[in-house]
């Protein structure tokens, strides 16, 4: 299997009911104590176009394997489009807008 | 009351606290003006954190620090304590050894320095002894690097004691008032948790396991009765050199104080202060240096977890505890207490040291990182992982001081108060 570089979107209560109802909740990994966490895969590619568009960004190789230091907004974007899509697999096309969209697309609806 | 610090010497208090003695004192001195990393250090020597060190390292201390890991009487020292200088600055201020000089900060009266020596050291030598690598990666050999060429030694005197702004204000104690403080709620014991963290439920139980490890065979009888304990815990915070990423002192300060202030941990066996430290991660050796400033502060006993103040892979995730375990008795003066790991395990139900559970593969790990995601995220954590109030704290200390991160930001980096300054005289 493809090695994964995930982002970690963390749930709480209220965003949990939305991933309910679209179907997502199942994927949903519980971790800490039951902390419900939700991971969106990238592969290489789209890890080094999301480190390259979000400078503050850091992949942790060391411990946790996974793109950390993205801002709220950025997750809370993922996290719509995931909701919208009822998929994890997002972020070419999350890429894609805010490369289109700049800084206009975190108010952009997801179509 | 003379005091004993490390090292078994006077603990040093170089302050003129006298508005007119002090006028007398600088009349006529030249004035130098200092960056904030220098009267970071200042007030570490002129307050005592720093004992015996009566001003800034001359030349054969720095050699004996770093060949030793001594100064040059003997005693135990890990980290150069210097005052770099251009040769540039030293023409233009006319500066000689055998003068005094005024250290000014921000234009305002700092410290006197009685300059004795002014020499230089090789550089790169410097950071590898201490730092055990040459690469500028690492944030204390890129401090080292960045060392003007020159070194001035000699004492300094505050001729003012410094303001400390809020929130900080109740939570800078000097060593003699750490003292003072441990004298009036009659702890016997003090344990120090050294932190630069807002504290989530494992450094919780770090510290439970370090208070019951350093109480030991002291009577618990009288404990039974709130205001009736006999040892403490302190969580003395580094305050200082901030990079972007890190949380911000506010919240780190405030956030530890919550856990007594909610009753995590009894107000008689808990207090919250603070330390001017720029912090070098010098990982063992920055270790030495943290029980050489708690020892300062009255400490019987210091907490050495994981990786103590290490960065990157430079350092084994254990090393700082061999280097203290091969310090002798009579020099370190503080008695270590090494700790493993906190994590949640689901198979308990429980915040368990991994060195007691069974339940080895499924223990899910405190990761600095995945926290720092969560409070990111703005997602309350469950109250087993992070407490529920300490979530406030940190939240609000965000919006009141952080410019709505509980991370150090660009815009914090520009705009925050030092958290300390000095008046006109």
């Amino acid at each position: 299997m493809a090695e994964t570089f995930p982002i970690n979107i963390w749930i709480n209560e209220e965003r949990f009911k939305a991933l309910q109802e679209a179907g997502l909740a199942g994927l949903l990994k519980e971790e800490l104590a039951g902390m419900k966490v939700m991971i969106v895969p990238c592969t290489e590619p789209q890890r080094d176009k999301i480190l390259k568009l979000f400078p503050m960004a850091k992949y942790d190789a060391a411990t946790t394997k996974s793109i950390e230091l993205l801002p709220k907004y950025v997750k809370d974007k993922l996290y719509e489009m995931a909701v919208k899509r009822k998929t994890l697999n997002v972020m070419d096309e999350f890429a894609a807008g805010f490369e289109k969209g700049g800084d206009a697309f975190w108010n952009q609806d997801i179509a | 009351m003379e005091l004993i610090g490390h090292g078994g010497k006077p603990l040093v208090e170089r302050v003129i606290t006298d508005k007119a003695e002090a006028k007398k004192k600088i009349a006529g001195l030249k004035e130098v003006p200092a960056s904030r990393q220098m009267a970071t250090e200042v007030i570490g020597i002129a307050l005592g954190f720093f004992s015996p060190l009566q001003g800034f390292m001359k030349k054969a201390d720095v050699d004996a620090v770093v060949q030793k890991m001594e100064l040059a009487d003997g005693t135990l020292w890990s980290i150069p304590i210097v005052y770099d200088i251009s040769d540039k600055e030293i023409a233009d201020y006319g500066i000689k050894a055998g003068q005094s000089v005024l250290l000014t900060r921000n234009g305002n009266p700092m410290a006197i320095f009685e300059i004795e020596e002014i020499f230089t050291y090789p550089k790169e030598e410097m950071a590898f002894k201490v730092y055990g690598t040459k690469e500028d990666k690492h944030p204390g050999v890129a401090r080292t690097y960045a060392y003007k060429d020159k070194f001035l030694g000699g004492k300094i005197t505050l001729v003012q004691p410094p303001k400390i702004r809020e929130p900080y204000t109740s939570y800078f104690l000097t060593p003699r008032q750490h003292r003072e403080k441990f004298k009036s709620l009659n702890w016997q014991r003090i344990v120090a948790h050294q932190t630069r963290n807002v504290p989530h439920s494992g450094h919780e139980w770090l510290m439970k396991h370090a208070y019951i490890a350093a109480h030991g065979e002291l009577p618990v009888e009288s404990m039974e009765v709130m205001g009736k304990a006999i040892s403490g815990v302190l969580v003395n915070c580094i305050v200082g050199e901030k990079r972007a990423g890190d949380y911000i002192d506010e919240a780190i300060v405030l956030s530890q104080d919550a856990l007594k202030k909610y009753g995590y941990f009894r107000e008689d066996i808990h207090m919250t202060t603070m330390t001017f430290w720029d912090m070098r991660y010098a990982g063992p050796k920055e270790a030495v240096h943290h029980s050489i400033i708690r020892t300062n502060l009255g400490l019987t006993h210091h907490m050495f977890g994981r990786d103590h103040a290490g960065v990157g892979t430079y350092y084994d995730s254990y090393e700082a505890h061999r280097l203290l375990m091969g310090i002798p008795k009579e020099k370190l003066r503080i008695t270590p207490i090494f700790v493993l790991e906190w994590a949640y395990c689901p198979h308990c139900g429980e915040v368990t040291c991994i060195g007691l559970c069974g339940h080895w593969k499924e223990l899910q790990k405190f990761s600095g990182t995945k926290i720092r995601s969560i409070l990111m995220d703005e997602v309350k954590p469950t109250r087993l992982i992070f407490r529920p109030e300490v979530f406030d704290i940190v939240m609000d200390a965000a919006k009141k001081y952080g410019y709505g991160s509980p991370f150090v930001t660009p815009e914090y980096l520009s705009k925050a108060a030092p958290a300390f300054s000095f008046e006109p005289l």
